[in-house]
């Protein structure tokens, strides 16, 4: 009865109960859609490392510290026998890091030479095009950010300074052979990609590695003496700091969407309270109790809740499946935060619990924000609200 | 007639033997004039960048291979920066923030002061006839000077520069030019020296000419506005808390 009272009251409101309504579902479809823009840009970013960097974990010689640029100089150890035939079979590549000097058009720049074998296949990066020299001069392969930063193009060419694993300086001639749309900054930034045994023969460290990325889990389980192995959980640790940081933000902007929507629905409960006070006496005369009465109040704010579910279903399918075919290209300017996930169109995905998450937390907040202004009723007296009276 | 030929041979083996001196003797004069047990100096350092140029002014001590302190006296801006060498460490002090850095790793590779010189190149300290065979391999006039063309190549896997080429003036045993080579044989940095003085029984440049060969620019300019070797030096000069003082 009291469900068929609510509803019957919401229809009796007209325009004020639609535009209740919309409001909610743009509140709705607004946080479903956010939700999804943050899940579907994580999982992306994350897909796009593991795909890229990651892999299946990797052997890191010694002293390699990602977060220590010192470190990488002497961060260099043959690679292991039984990693060498893992290399063979494809099932793990190995990288070599260097600090190098280069000059393009006369300016000096400070960069990492990281050498990676250009016929490898377990990482997406292009090394394809870093195989072959020409005219003797070595090719090399740079992101779009270096390239940018650096002011260097496909086929310019430039002098590299390096210094072997003895401390002799060598220089070399370099080409840029191919400038990659690289989507994990790591492997952009101030990085120039060249052939393995090309770095290996300038840094006189036949052999020589500083970090193997595997493929296969099954590699993951075995130490050698001058390497640890770091998990995709251990590499992927910066990822997951950004998801907690990024959820701490997403409920500042739940309790800004929440608390716009929270103001209309208080105040139409406000109004409505005021408004009806003669039937609020009338019902409590005629036998119903007090908590039956805010119960029921309450409801029709709820069921406004439940009507906005249904009509962000319809309103906001077309835009749900926009970005879920076409998906979402972040601003150019965002390239500068140098975060994996924003290079290409974010095609979200509405995982179901994150719906029910939101949904449940907009019904709730709908159902306190609708009991706060009602529940003043507890205090009203029969007879003056029969009086039109309200204290 | 075979006897002839030997003895013609012989003697003009004899006769170039007397013209070139050994090498590896002359690295050695060169090391007895450029190394100093300790050494006091004022140097103008002027480094002329691809817009503009600027000079610094600076206090220099040094002591054997392993010691050494330069204090920045001028431009305003740099006044009171200090930098201390102890064997393979190095530390700067900058006013501006009062604190005391250690330069290390590739910081070391970063220029002094915008210079073409880097840390490692202040660094250096090894003497040419320890680091370096050498073969004369002709001569040449470099500065109104008759010098040797001395190729040099390093003894030793670790050292910064595979080869090197000195033009040596025969008279004084004094390098006028000096290239360093990548080990791919590409010049990577050069230096004239000039203004070449008599301080006691040796010859001392007293201008140095500094170019990062790779990079553009006129190179950096050496100054010894006054120098003063095989002195006493007092042990607190090269002492850390001096940084600070």
């Amino acid at each position: 009865m009291l469900f068929r009272l609510a509803f019957k009251n919401i229809v009796g409101n007209g325009w004020r109960s639609l535009i209740n309504m919309l409001i909610l579902t743009i509140v709705l479809t607004g946080i479903v859609w956010m939700q999804s823009m943050y899940h579907s840009w994580l999982s992306l970013a994350e897909r796009q490392i593991r795909e890229w960097e990651v892999l299946q974990g990797h052997y890191q010689q010694n002293s390699y510290d990602q977060y220590d640029f010192f470190s990488w100089e002497k961060s260099l150890a043959p690679i292991p026998q039984e990693l060498s035939k893992a290399i063979s079979e494809d099932r793990a590549v190995p990288i070599l890091l260097s600090p190098v000097t280069i000059y393009p058009q006369g300016r000096s720049i400070y960069a990492l030479a990281k050498g990676i074998p250009p016929d490898q296949k377990i990482s997406k990066l292009p090394s394809q095009y870093i195989s072959h020299r020409e005219d003797g001069i070595l090719p090399a392969m740079i992101g779009k950010v270096m390239a940018r930063n650096s002011r260097l193009g496909e086929g310019d060419t430039f002098t590299m300074r390096i210094r072997n694993i003895h401390g002799t300086f060598d220089a070399v001639d370099i080409r840029i052979a191919h400038i990659m749309d690289c989507p994990v900054p790591a492997l952009d930034l101030g990085t120039i990609w060249l052939s393995l045994d090309e770095l290996q023969m300038l840094k006189d460290a036949d052999n020589y590695a500083s970090l193997i990325l595997i493929d296969d889990p099954d590699l993951g389980t075995k130490s050698y003496p001058e390497w640890k192995f770091r998990t995709p959980r251990d590499l992927l640790y910066d990822l997951e700091q950004v998801k907690k940081t990024e959820s701490g933000q997403q409920v500042i902007m739940f309790i800004i969407f929440l608390f716009l929507a929270g103001i209309a629905i208080f105040d139409t409960q406000v109004l409505s309270v005021f408004k009806r006070r003669k039937e609020i006496g009338t019902l409590i005369a005629l036998g119903m109790t007090k908590s039956q009465i805010i119960y029921m109040f309450t409801l029709e704010g709820v069921m406004y809740a439940l009507f906005a579910v249904l009509l962000s279903g319809i309103l906001g399918f077309p835009l749900f499946y926009y970005f879920a075919t076409v998906g979402f290209k972040m601003p150019e300017g965002f390239e500068g935060y140098n975060f994996a996930g924003l290079s290409e169109p974010i095609k979200f995905v509405y995982p179901p619990l994150i719906v029910i998450y939101c949904v449940l937390i907009v019904l709730g907040f709908t159902a306190l924000f609708s009991w706060i202004p009602v529940s003043r009723i507890a205090r009203l007296k029969a007879t003056d609200a029969l009086r039109g009276k309200m204290k | 007639m075979r006897h002839l030929f030997c003895l013609l041979f012989a003697g003009a083996i004899m006769i170039l033997g007397a013209q070139r001196p050994d090498p590896q003797q002359l690295l050695k004069e060169i090391d007895s004039n450029l190394t100093s047990n300790s050494a006091k100096s004022t140097t103008r350092m002027i480094i002329n960048s691809r817009r503009s140029s600027r000079t610094l002014i600076s206090v220099n001590y040094s002591l054997g291979k392993d010691k050494a302190f330069t204090e920045y006296t001028s431009p305003p801006r740099e006044k009171g920066t200090k930098m201390l060498k102890l064997k393979d460490q190095l530390w700067i002090y900058e006013p501006a923030s009062d604190r005391i850095i250690q330069i290390s790793g590739n910081m070391l590779r970063q220029s002094v002061m915008g210079s073409d010189l880097s840390y490692e190149d202040f660094m250096e300290d090894t003497e040419l006839a320890i680091a370096y065979t050498a073969i004369i391999s002709g001569e040449i006039k470099h500065e109104n000077r008759d010098c040797w063309i001395l190729k040099l190549t390093a003894r030793k896997k670790d050292t910064n520069y595979y080869t090197k080429t000195l033009y040596v003036d025969k008279e004084r045993n004094v390098p006028l030019y000096e290239a360093s080579y990548a080990k791919s044989g590409k010049l990577l940095k050069s230096m004239k020296l000039s203004d070449v003085r008599r301080i006691g029984s040796r010859w001392y440049p007293h201008k140095l000419q500094y170019k990062d060969e790779l990079k553009d620019g006129k190179g950096t300019e050496f100054i010894f506005e006054n120098i003063s070797l095989d002195l006493n030096i007092p042990d607190h000069i090269f002492n850390r808390a001096v940084l600070r003082k």
